[in-house]
């Protein structure tokens, strides 16, 4: 099995240096008291606005998922209700199937396909990488909702699918794809699968370039074929992104909300319904911002337990 | 492992910032407290002659900067400062802004983003200057019964005037000239319309049913076979309300029978409004059902070939005399210093002067029986508009009725074009949604 070079190189930065802090007890020089504040006070910016702006509000919206409120009138404790209401709703266990059902599109099939483009890519082509690159990541780089759009567009009963469809001949299963009542999700997901996948491929294509060449060589000289060099030395050589990948995309499954908004807002009759959408319509809608925190909360929880179970099963098994 | 933490970190760091928006609008929140009684007013119909300045937020326009022209023409000593922000940013900021140090003196009201600014005490309670200046008798009625509420702003057409139209709306059918040859004169007629365009080769119907166009059917339908005082009660939030009755039942089955018969397009779930509107200036489809806004548009693109009606009664002898329709209108803030010649700018709105700008501005007048001197399309729906509204025929649509409405009208019809709701859940779960929020 093929090590990562650049594990094997990685040094056990700082943990001497720490331990010897701990170590030191109350006799500590005050030299050493001084870079550490001063270390402090580099981070502090960062830091200040990292507790601004995601810990202290993650923290308020905690606050007011145990609250009624209704955005202007002085809330009203409400204790664990917003929660209870949460989870007799059945809409809430539908748009979590949903949102899983888009790990598939968005996650799952990115990845396949960025390793594919990876393999197909990696040590062969030299003149004009960069055009290939720019054109698979340009998804990432347009606004979503600008996406969304486009898409809804090219799905629409006289859009470009349909024509492309029409033009080989397969007329008879043309039809408004977002509105078809048990292909919108799918349809939905394939556009995740667009924009994710060029994002997999650039963060592979950055990973497989630090892969040692000696490996493919000498996996050459045992006898290996391209398949078997991409099994054994590509994707472990990309291991770690593509668990970046897959969290990256995870997230971007389970809180999407701007594509499904512009592109189906939960239609036809609630089949795209995703978690996120359902948030935004008890906030904006009806005004709960209570009830929406609350949801909000569950999703989060729901997006680290996931994220958590990728990271775990994506692991390096060898350490 | 030192790269082990990033994406950890990333994945709580983008978790969160799903939630920094709700949490953002606490702390906007928690400086207003809203709540404190306006001090006493002293209501007059006379404004000061001492220059005066007043703010007024806004998202349509036109109307809204010509009025303001208008009015302060004719009071060359106000200066009314607009502040315009585009519709969907309108309706999430103008709470705060209301609540804020800065509230704007006059304000677009929003029943739906704005009617927890009642209960707050944020708005001014109108009732004084509507007996002062008589406004009963300058403003359609029924334009006035739903910006009236109860202090909990959840029963409306009762309690006390909260903001006055500065411009109505009408909900419709246009039609396409050169498909169409004669407008139906009743609902059978309509239908059989639909079909000769449909074995034409023609699509029948526009339909945005991603946003509100589909619901908007079924509420054209039920405005001219249900029972009108039922409907009203029902979307002011009347004790004992209830959508559950067999009008609206039909015309929930009509949605469904139509979209078989294939007179609604098959994609019209996945076609916003706009969509739907640009499918037929094309000039292709036979009719579309949206409000007279969409007039000046159409009539740039389709010039003469396009007609206005309302929704066909089921019998001939008898046209219609219900149809929705909603209004721009404008409040005032409980935090102007000058509410008098804010009222006076309301006063405006309903004067023959603005009648004329009201209606170039692309709505119906609110002096609804102004010499307006209109042909073409807008001739047409001045035409049909008149009498409803003099009969005071104009309902507000569906989603009024509760907070939440739109998230089961919409979602439902599309259940129901897709056969995968019936009419019976389509009603319960309005009606659920109503439940909910007027509760018993």
């Amino acid at each position: 099995m093929a090590r990562e070079p650049s594990t094997a190189v990685s040094p056990p930065r700082a943990a001497p240096a720490r331990g010897a802090e701990t170590a030191g007890g109350p006799a500590r020089p005050p030299r050493r008291l001084g870079r550490r504040a001063r270390g402090w006070l580099y981070v502090l910016p960062a830091l200040a606005v990292y507790l601004g702006f995601a810990i202290w509000p993650a923290l308020n919206t905690l606050r007011l998922s145990l609250l009624t409120w209704d955005g202007i009138l002085p809330p009203v404790w409400a204790g664990l209700s917003n929660y209870v209401k949460i989870f007799q709703d059945e809409a809430l266990y539908e748009a979590i199937l949903h949102s899983l059902a888009l790990i598939v599109f968005f996650s799952v099939i990115p990845i396949g396909v960025g390793l594919l483009m990876t393999a197909l890519l990696m040590g062969k082509v030299r003149r004009g990488m960069t055009f290939f690159r720019i054109v698979f990541f340009l998804p990432q780089v347009l606004p979503l909702v600008a996406v969304g759009i486009t898409w809804r567009w090219l799905y629409s009963e006289n859009g470009a699918v349909n024509q492309l469809l029409d033009a080989i001949g397969l007329a008879s299963v043309t039809r408004a794809w977002l509105g078809d009542y048990g292909l919108a999700l799918i349809a939905l997901g394939l556009i995740g699968t667009w924009v994710m996948s060029g994002l997999c491929m650039m963060l592979f294509l950055a990973g497989a370039q630090k892969i040692d060449p000696s490996l493919y060589e000498a996996a050459r000289l045992d006898g290996a074929g391209a398949l078997r060099q991409f099994r054994h030395v590509t994707v472990p050589g990309v291991r770690r992104e593509i668990t970046v990948a897959g969290v990256i995309t995870t997230i971007a499954a389970l809180a999407s909300f701007d594509l499904v908004f512009v592109t189906t807002n939960g239609g036809p009759a609630g089949q795209t319904n995703v978690p996120g959408l359902l948030v935004y319509r008890l906030a904006f809608n009806e005004g709960d911002i209570g009830g929406a925190s609350a949801l909000a909360v569950v999703l989060t929880v729901i997006v680290i337990a996931v994220v958590s179970a990728v990271r775990y099963f994506t692991r390096d098994e060898e350490r | 492992m030192p790269r082990m933490t990033r994406p950890a970190r990333r994945a709580a760091a983008v978790a969160l910032s799903v939630t920094t928006a709700f949490a953002l609008t606490s702390c906007a929140g928690a400086s207003s407290s809203g709540g404190g009684t306006a001090p006493k007013i002293e209501v007059s119909t006379t404004i000061p002659q001492d220059p005066v300045t007043l703010t007024l937020a806004y998202s349509n326009d036109p109307p809204t900067k010509t009025l303001i022209d208008g009015f302060t023409k004719k009071h060359p000593n106000v200066t009314i400062k607009p502040q315009m922000t585009p519709f969907n940013d309108y309706i999430k900021s103008i709470k705060l802004s209301m609540s804020s140090d800065s509230a704007p003196d006059i304000a677009q009201y929003n029943p739906g983003a704005m009617n927890s600014l009642v209960p707050a005490g944020l708005i001014l309670d109108l009732s004084p200057w509507s007996q002062a200046y008589g406004w009963s008798g300058k403003f359609p009625p029924a334009s006035l019964e739903v910006l009236s509420s109860d202090k909990s702003a959840k029963q409306f057409g009762t309690g006390s005037l909260y903001a006055v139209p500065g411009g109505l709306s009408v909900l419709g059918v246009f039609y396409n000239k050169k498909i169409v040859t004669e407008v139906p004169k009743t609902l059978a007629d309509f239908e059989t319309a639909m079909a000769k365009a449909k074995e034409a080769g023609r699509t029948p119907l526009s339909m945005g049913a991603l946003q509100v166009g589909g619901f908007q059917l079924w509420n054209a339908l039920l405005n001219v076979t249900g029972d009108v005082d039922a409907y009203r009660s029902w979307v002011y939030g009347k004790p004992g309300g209830t959508i559950v009755n067999p009008a609206a039942r039909q015309a929930a089955q009509t949605i469904t029978d139509w979209a078989k018969k294939g007179y609604i397009p098959s994609g019209a779930s996945a076609t916003s409004d706009p969509d739907a509107l640009a499918g037929f200036a094309k000039g292709d489809t036979a009719f579309v059902i949206t409000g007279n806004w969409a007039a000046q548009t159409l009539e740039t693109e389709m010039k003469d070939d396009v007609g206005f009606f309302l929704m066909p009664t089921p019998s001939a002898d008898k046209p219609a005399q219900v149809a929705s329709g909603a209004s721009v209108a404008y409040a005032i803030s409980a935090k102007s210093k000058h509410p008098n010649v804010a009222a006076a700018f309301l006063d405006y709105l309903s004067s023959p002067e603005a009648a004329k700008i009201e209606f170039d501005g692309g709505f119906m007048p609110v002096d609804t029986k102004a010499e307006l001197g209109a042909t073409g399309l807008r001739g047409d729906i001045a035409k049909v508009f008149a009498p409803v509204a003099q009969g005071n025929g104009i309902v507000p649509f569906p989603d009024y009725a509760s907070p939440g409405m739109i998230d089961k009208l919409t979602p439902g019809i599309q259940g129901l074009i897709n056969s995968k709701m019936t009419p019976d859940a389509f009603l319960t779960s309005l009606q659920e949604s109503w439940e909910a929020h007027h509760g018993s």
